[in-house]
């Protein structure tokens, strides 16, 4: 199967909220995905990632909104006639069928003859590499070899949309890593528009051609993943996309804020804030650099704690009045440090972002 | 020193205990079928008293038959409700697993009595209508047996998968759930069976010749050929037990997991 055999079709939702009595789990969501883009829906727990992607999906009905595949109306559409490839979690293989018979049965339910299933799982096996696990059952194959078969399952019937519904959560870290390549080259190799909803921001990042991050049942911002992280649109998105500190500041002027001794600017946040006001100042790790002791706008602290990440080490500095501040620092530069040492440091970027303390 | 347990003690026990309550009296019932004419020797003569007996076939083919319909009868009724039940009807759960229970609490005469009186005309005076009846004394043991197979799989994602896979609920039901409580399912059917087949309160109430019926009347002509039929009906009970534990179940093996 490649992409001459598919039309990559157009999703939309617009406007769709889902109310649980009057608990607002979706909350008017617009998005458009685009033929044959990938998009990740990324947020924490409970803020109605799952239930958009189950909207979708047609396992749950949207209290307001349209949903449109292609321009056409999917509102009324059940789920068995919606054409939507879902991989879940939990695998969800069917237990007593065989690896090829999970595959097929989509097809079997769309009354595909014998020799066209045939051919299919075997495009579908050898997709996901799994061509020596025909007749095995699902309890004779790891985790990761589940979700291949569930992937290939899902798209065996050549989906409008392929629905992935925090595949890799029940997977370790080593296969996970392996799994979420695996799923884009095969977005990519089909041309499949795809919808992906995680709750891991570094498997959003590394696949997605967009993400969006989404906090109580809104879309709070989408845009690529370099964009999403360097341009945030709200602290909310700072602070859950990459590492971020909070640190407490005051207005100063329109627009300025004195943290940690120095003077900044506050970038485009919606919010007004008025002079004398104490905020929240949203600093990334690697907006902070090391100076030297002498530097008259540096702000002191002790070296509080060191977590080894590879290339990179976090050091967290305790400093007087604020929680404790994560810089990333070299690992080669960081062995020079030691827990308790005096260390100076100060803000390398001309604008943060700000919220209400 | 090596410490003191009761774990073997109480194993012993309770292999003796089986032992004197249940093994000897099988023994020595099958013991007593096979005596000969006036309790001596050793034959054949109440088997081949109870193969020729007036009533014998007829019976036990009439309680076969009715059990068999009652089985699939409880199936019918009790799988899409309990499959419903345990994925969109949860709050009638209770409500039903209370009515479900209400065949035990209700007594036979009542029950035998009052339902005779709902069930519809055409059913009336008719051999069949004892099918009802023994669904609905099977429904307590039917009731748990699914539930508990329902509450050991992922249902809700099971269906769903199907479902996104573009399966009819019916389609779902028979090729994915089915198997997927399989054994909650053959314990029903057997449960369902078994009780069918040595129902004798109803049937005697309302006046119908069953197998366990016609046991009663010709156990009181042949004391021996009434021994030969209880051990005859517990080889036939074990034998069905056999037959549904050593049914093939597909993927059951397990092999090692390779990455």
């Amino acid at each position: 199967m490649s992409k001459k055999d598919r039309t990559s079709s157009t999703l939309e939702l617009r406007g769709v909220s889902r109310h649980f009595g009057p608990v607002k789990a979706l909350d008017g969501l617009d998005l458009t995905v685009n033929p044959g883009e990938l998009v990740a829906l990324l947020g924490p727990s409970g803020c109605g990632k799952t239930t958009a992607l189950r909207i979708v999906a047609g396992l749950e009905v949207a209290t307001s909104g349209e949903l449109l595949v292609n321009g056409e109306r999917y509102n009324e559409t059940p789920a068995n006639h919606r054409d939507m490839g879902m991989v879940f979690q939990s695998y969800s293989l069917f237990p007593n069928l065989t690896v090829s018979e999970n595959i097929e049965y989509g097809l079997r339910a769309r009354k595909v003859d014998t020799d066209k299933r045939a051919k299919r799982v075997t495009e579908m096996l050898e997709l996901v590499s799994l061509e020596s696990k025909v007749k095995a059952y699902p309890h004779q194959l790891s985790g990761g070899q589940q979700q291949r078969v569930a992937l290939a399952r899902a798209l065996a019937i050549q989906p409008r949309v392929l629905l992935l519904d925090e595949p890799l959560s029940a997977l370790d870290a080593q296969v996970r890593s392996q799994i979420r390549e695996e799923i884009r080259r095969i977005q990519l190799d089909l041309g499949i528009t795809t919808l992906f909803v995680t709750h891991d921001q570094e498997e959003a990042m590394a696949i997605s051609d967009r993400v969006g991050v989404m906090s109580h049942g809104k879309l709070e911002q989408i845009d690529k993943p370099i964009a999403l992280y360097n341009n945030p649109a709200t602290p909310f998105v700072a602070s859950f996309v990459g590492l971020a500190n909070r640190i407490p500041a005051e207005i100063t002027a329109k627009g300025k804020a004195r943290v940690l001794n120095q003077k900044v600017n506050i970038s485009g946040s919606a919010e007004v804030f008025v002079e004398g006001e104490k905020v929240n100042v949203i600093i990334r790790p690697e907006s902070l650099e090391l100076v030297s002791e002498s530097d008259a706008n540096a702000t002191r602290g002790i070296v509080a704690l060191k977590s080894f990440l590879g290339p990179l080490t976090k050091v967290g500095i305790a400093v007087e009045g604020a929680p404790l501040i994560h810089l990333h620092i070299s690992s080669r530069e960081v062995r020079k440090l030691e827990i308790g040492e005096k260390i100076a440091f100060k803000i390398s970027s001309d604008e943060v972002m700000a919220e209400r303390a | 020193m090596k410490k003191f347990t009761l774990k073997w003690p109480l194993i012993i026990t309770a292999s003796l205990l089986a032992i004197f309550t249940f093994i000897v009296p099988l023994y020595g019932a099958a013991l007593y079928s096979f005596k000969g004419n006036g309790g001596k020797g050793h034959s054949w003569v109440n088997y081949q008293w109870l193969i020729h007996a007036d009533g014998f076939y007829p019976s036990l083919f009439t309680s076969l038959k009715l059990a068999v319909l009652a089985a699939a009868l409880n199936l019918l009724l009790m799988v899409p409700t309990m499959v419903y039940l345990n994925l969109k009807g949860q709050r009638f759960k209770s409500l039903v697993d209370f009515l479900c229970i209400l065949p035990l609490i209700i007594p036979v005469v009542s029950l035998a009595i009052g339902a005779q009186v709902a069930m519809p005309k055409f059913l009336q005076n008719t051999q069949y209508e004892l099918v009802f009846f023994f669904v609905i004394i099977a429904l307590p043991y039917t009731y748990r047996a699914l539930d508990t197979s329902l509450q050991t799989v992922a249902l809700k994602t099971l269906v769903e998968a199907s479902r996104s896979l573009g399966a009819s609920w019916t389609r779902t039901i028979i090729r994915v759930i089915v198997p997927a409580i399989r054994s909650g399912i053959t314990g029903a059917l057997f449960l369902t069976f078994a009780l069918s087949i040595g129902e004798y309160t109803i049937t005697s109430l309302l006046h119908w010749e069953t197998f366990p019926t016609w046991t009663v009347v010709a156990a009181q002509q042949n004391i021996l050929g009434a021994i030969a039929i209880s051990v005859f009906s517990f080889v036939g009970a074990i034998a069905l037990l056999s037959a549904i534990a050593l049914f093939p179940k597909r993927g059951s093996q397990r092999v090692e997991v390779e990455e």
